[in-house]
């Protein structure tokens, strides 16, 4: 079986530190992942602002990376959620249409592989800290990731998990949304960074290093002390006792 | 403006109005990419869902639902053994609010009620029983109007008026206060047991005014503030009789 | 012509930014403005999901909301046209107005014929969509709002900012002003001194009124009856008292029967206020009969395109007629709560009007960037009573304009080196190489505070990171080397789970299957 990683472009150039943390917690289960190494990035950002042909430019390297894949795995919801939109781009083509059909159906997210094809929900982490949970919006409404990231964090020993008020509104980010209305993305993470200081947690968790990046830009920018960490980081600090 | 009538005008309009019906028609089907649709189309979805239409509460709950229902949109709701309970229930109020003027519907269960012999010192007029009197205007000026429902809906808190020469729109709308008595076979559980019949009475067999009332007239388009009594009676109450 | 006068009116008296981006900077600096905003969302949201929650199998039921709307505008030239043919047979003068202009022209006509002096007009999007007021007003008609918030931003001459809610940006002190104007005298601003107010002032106005206005919620094909939903009864008011009816609608917005009106009006006021059933639920059907003693003695409908059949035949955009104009869209969306209905800059605002806009005009060009002011949450899916995929037409607009070739210059060349840099693995770590060594004057502590050039939108509200020291693809062949070494036999179970899915999927492959979600 060749279980494949889409380390996604932000995490390959800005946060390699999730990937090895998946790619390390996998191994504790047995999975040997691979890294085909012609992948890019899914080209949502291309897709996102209308530029299609662009967009299928990177669609194109992903279906060539994974196509011998039997499962493909992503720390980011939304990236994931990006290859779900592939058929779209390729509707007059029939031959990648097929192929993105296929890879649609074999994409997992993080936490979606963790629980429900490999059926782990307890990792055996310790994490003795107050945490809040970000739910991407991409990842809970293309994909519906909700229970899955609970399962693995109840599961968390001495970790206190702290609800996230207005956890379900959008943290502004948006991919270009966040360059181009700056102010307006502006406003949505500032309320956003102020609903998980109201939490009181001491560490910020979610599925998609997009959204985390930007609220924790945010709160550093606010000199604000909340560590943000991916929930495939933070699970394996836990089983790993880093 | 020329001489024409504003009959000859209105024929001229529809005349118009035929030839644009059949171009509106003929570009909709030319956009849906098809012929013309002529005949009825089997509509699969009509009304509720299923499990929706089997649902029935007993007569106890229908008048314990109707009256939270009422009584949480800010409406009152008493219970009456018979008519004579509501004829002193009527009386009794009037007396209370110091009506002057009460305008009822012109049906044989409020005339049985020979509220005029009871009130002295208030007027009490019936829609539309000189074909010379501004009654819009004797509905605006009324304190009390008294109604009976032709129907009433538990789940949704409704009393539901059809018009008719002898009930005018106006009288469960221009008044300062509403009352309306519903006979308790016509409490039904669902909004769709009432709607099935007009389908059923079809084109022909509606009367002008379907109105169903949910409470007072409310608004709270001034800081979210609720204000009782915008336009409409600002005092509703339901007798619920039998 | 009255379009245009109408234009130049309230262009003169409003002058607006030219773009979304400028608009939505002055609601964000009013600090009034975005409180209201976010406490009157958050209220109706609340509401609307605890009328969801209590009423139970909400899934299924906007299912069913769908399947209607789908199945109506799928075989709309049949409805319709029974529609109007029982309309008439109601005794309803029909009129088909193919743009906004043959629409205010027949209304005009009506209004002149009649020889009306004062029109009372209860609340309708599409009146405000063809600047109805202005045309009205320009040949002496007297035109009043009669909803309570749509008369407060009538007296302050602006336009509604929220599709439920007109008034949401107005507080007290500031209606109370504007109605002590009107009253003549000081109203303290209490609400229900003012609300008492506007109870007296336009009592005499439905009673002496010539015209009553409407808008439409659902118009039932199968009886040629149109359905109100309120709550002030003002719209009760508006089609009692004048002697003469006009009712504007979509030509969108009809439903087959009245067993399909309990489908909408279990969607409807839940999605827009969390009530159970708005005060008043009016049908109409035709004008009074011979005997009746209220009621209109003449009643009108028009039913406007105006962009709308634009929509049929589109894969992409048809479910956008499938709108009950909720408004539970704005509610949701994060972004309305921050910048409000006017920001939007057209009739119709939140992510509903954001597609609404540019999809009724099909001039591309003339597309300002309203389509680009989302974060594409989906949250306005979410919360769609008739699950329009309003967060999929935003990106299918955006691609019509650059497709078009109305894209932003500097973007598609950004967007033209996003496609090259991505379409080859080499060149994309290249450019993380060359990101790395370009950011080392830039970063300070691990982060990129500065704010200059295109780092500024972000870097004004946040510090960003720096490009990693090694890229994951740089440091995969250590860890795998590494992983290797240490590798697990995998547990039997999970092996299992791992094998029976892929042969499930297998099948489903046969079977043409979406996947697992």
């Amino acid at each position: 079986m060749k279980v494949s990683m889409f380390i996604t472009c932000i995490s390959d150039a800005v946060y390699p530190k999730v990937g090895e943390a998946m790619a390390r917690l996998l191994a504790r289960y047995g999975v040997q992942l691979e890294f085909p190494e012609v992948q890019t990035c899914c080209g949502q950002p291309a897709y996102n602002s209308g530029y299609w042909n662009e967009a299928r430019q990177a669609a194109l390297t992903i279906l060539e990376a994974f196509e011998d894949s039997d499962f493909v795995i992503a720390p980011s919801g939304s990236c994931t959620g990006m290859l779900h939109h592939y058929p779209k781009l390729f509707q007059d083509d029939p031959i990648n249409l097929a192929k993105a059909q296929n890879l649609q159906r074999k994409s997992y997210e993080f936490s979606q592989f963790m629980v429900q094809v490999l059926g782990v929900t307890d990792l055996g982490a310790v994490f003795p800290h107050k945490v809040t949970y970000h739910p991407s919006c991409h990842g809970t409404r293309i994909l519906g990731i909700r229970d899955e990231p609970m399962q693995l964090m109840q599961n968390v020993k001495a970790m206190e998990l702290v609800p996230l008020p207005f956890a379900e509104d959008c943290c502004g980010f948006g991919g270009t949304f966040a360059v181009k209305m700056s102010d307006i993305s502006g406003a949505m993470v500032t309320e956003k960074s102020d609903h998980v200081l109201e939490s009181e947690a001491e560490v910020l968790t979610g599925l998609d290093m997009g959204c985390l990046m930007n609220i924790a830009g945010n709160l550093r920018y606010r000199h604000k002390p909340v560590r943000v960490m991916h929930l495939a980081e933070l699970l394996y600090e836990g089983v790993s006792g880093q | 403006m020329t001489e024409e009538t504003h009959i000859k005008w209105l024929e001229r309009m529809e005349q118009d109005s035929r030839t644009k019906q059949q171009a509106f028609m003929n570009d909709i089907a030319r956009r849906l990419k098809r012929p013309r649709t002529t005949e009825a189309p089997t509509h699969p979805y009509r009304g509720a869902p299923d499990y929706w239409q089997e649902f029935q509460w007993s007569s106890v709950e229908r008048i314990d639902q109707f009256t939270a229902n009422f009584q949480s949109a800010g409406g009152h709701v008493f219970r009456m053994a018979d008519m004579d309970e509501a004829k002193a229930f009527i009386v009794n109020k009037a007396n209370e609010m110091l009506a002057r003027y009460i305008l009822r519907q012109n049906v044989s269960e409020l005339a049985s009620l020979r509220l005029e012999e009871e009130l002295a010192d208030t007027r009490v007029s019936v829609w539309n029983t000189n074909l010379q009197e501004a009654w819009k205007a004797r509905a605006a000026e009324a304190d009390i109007g008294i109604v009976i429902a032709d129907y009433a809906v538990a789940y949704t808190g409704s009393i539901t008026v059809l018009s008719s020469a002898d009930k005018g729109r106006s009288v469960s709308l221009l008044p300062t206060a509403l009352i309306a008595i519903i006979p308790l076979e016509r409490l039904k559980t669902r909004l769709g047991e009432v709607l099935i019949d007009f389908d059923e009475a079809g084109q022909s067999g509606l009367p002008a005014g379907i109105h169903f009332i949910s409470g007072p007239s409310r608004s709270a388009d001034i800081e979210n503030d609720l204000t009782i009594g915008v336009h409409g009676p600002g005092i509703v109450f339901a007798l619920l009789v039998g | 012509m009255s379009q245009n006068a109408a234009h130049t009116k309230s262009e003169s008296n409003n002058v607006k930014p030219a773009s979304v981006k400028e608009r939505a900077d002055l609601a964000l600096n009013n600090d009034f403005l975005r409180k209201a905003v976010r406490f009157t969302t958050e209220r109706l949201r609340d509401g609307k999901q605890k009328a969801a929650n209590d009423h139970g199998h909400w899934e299924e039921w906007r299912e069913r909301g769908r399947q209607i709307r789908l199945h109506t505008i799928a075989h709309l030239d049949y409805y319709l046209n029974l529609f109007a043919d029982n309309a008439r047979a109601n005794g309803t003068h029909i009129h088909f107005a193919a743009t906004g202009e043959e629409a205010v022209k027949i209304a005009l006509e009506i209004a002149q014929r009649k020889q009306a002096a004062s029109v009372v007009k209860s609340k309708s999007m599409v009146t405000e969509e063809l600047h109805l007021n202005t045309a009205l007003e320009s040949i002496d008609v007297e035109t009043i709002e009669t909803d309570l918030g749509e008369y407060i931003i009538q007296l302050a001459g602006e336009t509604p900012s929220h599709i439920i809610i007109p008034a949401i940006h107005k507080n007290r002190y500031q209606i109370a002003e504007l109605l002590s104007k009107e009253a003549g005298e000081e109203l303290l601003p209490e609400t229900t001194i003012l609300a008492g107010f506007v109870r007296r002032k336009l009592r005499e106005k439905f009673l002496e009124a010539d015209i009553g206005m409407t808008g439409c919620n659902f118009a039932i094909a199968e009886t040629g009856s149109m359905v109100l939903f309120e709550n002030e009864g003002n719209a009760r008011m508006v089609t009692t008292l004048p002697k003469t009816q006009i009712t504007l609608m979509g030509m969108e917005r009809i439903i087959p029967s009245w067993s399909d009106l309990e489908v909408m009006a279990t969607l409807l006021p839940r999605s827009a206020t969390g009530q159970k059933l708005t005060v008043y639920m009016s049908g109409i059907s035709g004008p009074r009969r011979k005997d009746d003693g209220d009621g209109p003695e003449e009643q009108h409908i028009i039913i406007l395109d105006n962009g709308r059949s634009e929509q049929l035949g589109d894969p992409e955009f048809q479910e956008l007629l499938n709108c009950i104009r909720c408004g539970a869209c704005l509610n949701a969306c994060p972004v309305y709560r921050h910048i409000g209905g006017h920001a939007y800059g057209g009739t119709y605002s939140g992510p509903i009007g954001a597609v609404l806009t540019p999809a009724l005009n099909k001039n591309v060009d003339q597309w300002d960037d309203i389509a680009g002011a989302s974060s594409l949450c989906g949250a306005c899916y979410e919360a769609c009573p008739v699950k329009i995929p309003l967060h999929d037409m935003l990106i299918y607009l955006r691609r019509r304009k650059v497709e078009r070739g109305y894209g932003d210059k500097v973007e598609g060349l950004g967007m033209k080196g996003f496609g090259a840099i991505m379409a080859k693995s080499q060149r994309f770590s290249n450019v993380m190489k060359v990101g790395r060594i370009g950011q080392k004057l830039l970063v300070r502590d691990g982060g990129i505070p500065s704010k200059l050039g295109p780092l500024k939108g972000w870097n004004n509200y946040r510090i960003a990171p720096k490009l990693a020291d090694e890229s994951f693809r740089e440091s995969w062949k250590g860890l795998q080397e590494e992983l290797d070494k240490n590798s697990r036999e995998m547990d039997p179970v999970i092996q299992k789970r791992m094998e029976d899915l892929l042969a499930k999927r297998k099948l489903e492959e046969l079977e043409g299957g979406a996947g697992h979600d």
